[in-house]
């Protein structure tokens, strides 16, 4: 079976979003997506308003580089239902990026 | 020699495309080797007005006797508690399966429709539609509470969206056998031997529930429904991966999440646009948690299970 550990291609873009986020870029952190309604719309902006543009895609998904808790539980990429452990990666079609197991994005769900 | 009489009320006729895909046995089966006379079926039945209105009131005076009345559809009460939107034979269908019902020594509900209502039922429910013996998770329905056959038993309620062919056969046949006594019905009158297990028990996809790996769009062979397509597979007693559909298959393992069809609140969440095909979360946790399982404990299990997930839990690993 083929290895799917992280790529340098990934790896690559994983640093690229590390250092956005380390300098600072603002993104939609909160609210987090609270219901199923509040899910679909943001994932609806993914599709509509960020396509391929990487900046775009952390600012709606709300993307941190560190853990963020929202009631009473943490959030990490490394708990997410997307987030495929060995390949260090968000597998939802809409955002589909490298992250590292401490970050967290509003799209969070377990 | 047992007499079978079949009738439709609020019915696509779903049940009955079903049953006549029966292989073991097959419907044929059922008249020639386990002594079923059906009296009459909508789909099977030669006679047309008069002659069924003549078979229908042999039954209700006990010329014929009726052994087993099965109803397909549900029992439509619009408007106004009459039933006159749906009559057969001259009269409201709803009067039919009253007299039918009580005349009848076992009276079988198939499908969502008859058991508790299924679609036709969902809000706002114009045609005032209900299950024999249920409407959605209340007591009561057509019949009421209290009913039983002349045998004793309750409405015998087989649902699916449709039912399976052979939790249908089966049951007419241990029916027909004066094997009836062998039969146990859980809360919701279903048979205990189909009802009882889950639908994701004997799931191939069960591994990647386990790990907690998600299935994230349609097409993907790997990962588990339940996640993020809305799969009800783990909250809904069904036997469809132990007795797969034309003995090849069941929803899950093709791919397509189970709708939880042989629960009484289905169609869940009234249909509204965005519940169908996405699990309902609050707060990033499915709303519908699989049965048994609290909050807490899903959490942590969740938490633990992604950790130890191997890395071929992560990959399709159905390659031809």
């Amino acid at each position: 079976m083929e290895d799917k550990a992280s790529s340098p291609e990934d790896d690559a873009l994983r640093d690229k979003i590390r250092t956005l986020l380390a300098n600072g870029l603002e993104t939609e952190v909160w609210p987090r997506a609270e219901t199923s309604e509040m899910v679909n719309q943001i994932v609806n902006r993914l599709q509509t308003e960020a396509g391929d543009d990487l900046k775009k895609t952390l600012k709606i998904g709300g993307f941190t580089d560190h853990t963020i808790t929202a009631d009473d539980m943490e959030q990490p990429c490394e708990t997410c239902m997307y987030y495929l452990v060995h390949r260090k990666f968000c597998e939802l079609p809409e955002l589909d990026v490298p992250v590292e197991p401490e970050w967290s994005c509003r799209l969070w769900r377990i | 020699m047992a007499n079978l009489l079949w009738l439709q009320g609020g019915a696509c006729s779903g049940n009955t495309m079903s049953f006549l895909n029966a292989e073991e046995p097959s419907a044929c089966d059922l008249v020639t080797d386990f002594g079923i006379n059906v009296l009459w079926q909508p789909s099977l039945g030669l006679e047309l007005g008069d002659d069924v209105k003549a078979i229908l009131e042999k039954c209700i005076s006990g010329e014929i006797k009726l052994d087993i009345f099965v109803f397909e559809g549900t029992v439509i009460d619009a408007p106004n508690g009459t039933g006159e939107w749906n009559r057969f034979c001259g009269r409201p269908m709803k009067e039919w399966v009253k007299e039918l019902s009580e005349a009848s020594d076992f009276v079988v509900a198939i499908g969502d429709c008859a058991t508790w209502g299924g679609i036709p039922a969902n809000a706002p429910n114009p045609t005032d539609s209900k299950g024999l013996q249920f409407l959605k998770r209340a007591k009561g329905g057509a019949l009421g509470e209290g009913f039983t056959a002349k045998s004793g038993l309750p409405v015998i309620n087989i649902p699916g969206c449709p039912a399976h062919p052979d939790w249908v056969t089966q049951i007419l046949v241990a029916v027909a056998t004066g094997r009836a006594d062998d039969l146990t019905l859980d809360e919701f009158q279903r048979p205990k031997t189909f009802f009882s297990s889950f639908t994701q028990t004997g799931c191939t996809r069960n591994m990647h529930f386990a790990y907690k790996v998600s299935t994230t769009a349609f097409g993907q062979r790997k990962g588990c429904l339940f996640y993020d397509l809305g799969c009800r597979g783990p909250m809904t007693h069904s036997p469809c991966n132990r007795i797969l559909w034309n003995r090849q298959s069941s929803k899950t393992r093709a791919g397509m999440p189970c709708l939880g069809c042989t629960e009484p609140e289905f169609p869940f969440f009234d249909l509204a646009p965005g519940t169908v095909f996405k699990t309902q979360t609050v707060m990033g946790v499915p709303k519908d948690m699989p049965t048994g399982v609290d909050k807490k404990g899903y959490v942590k299990l969740t938490a633990a299970a992604k950790g130890a997930a191997p890395a071929w839990a992560e990959e399709d690993i159905f390659v031809v």
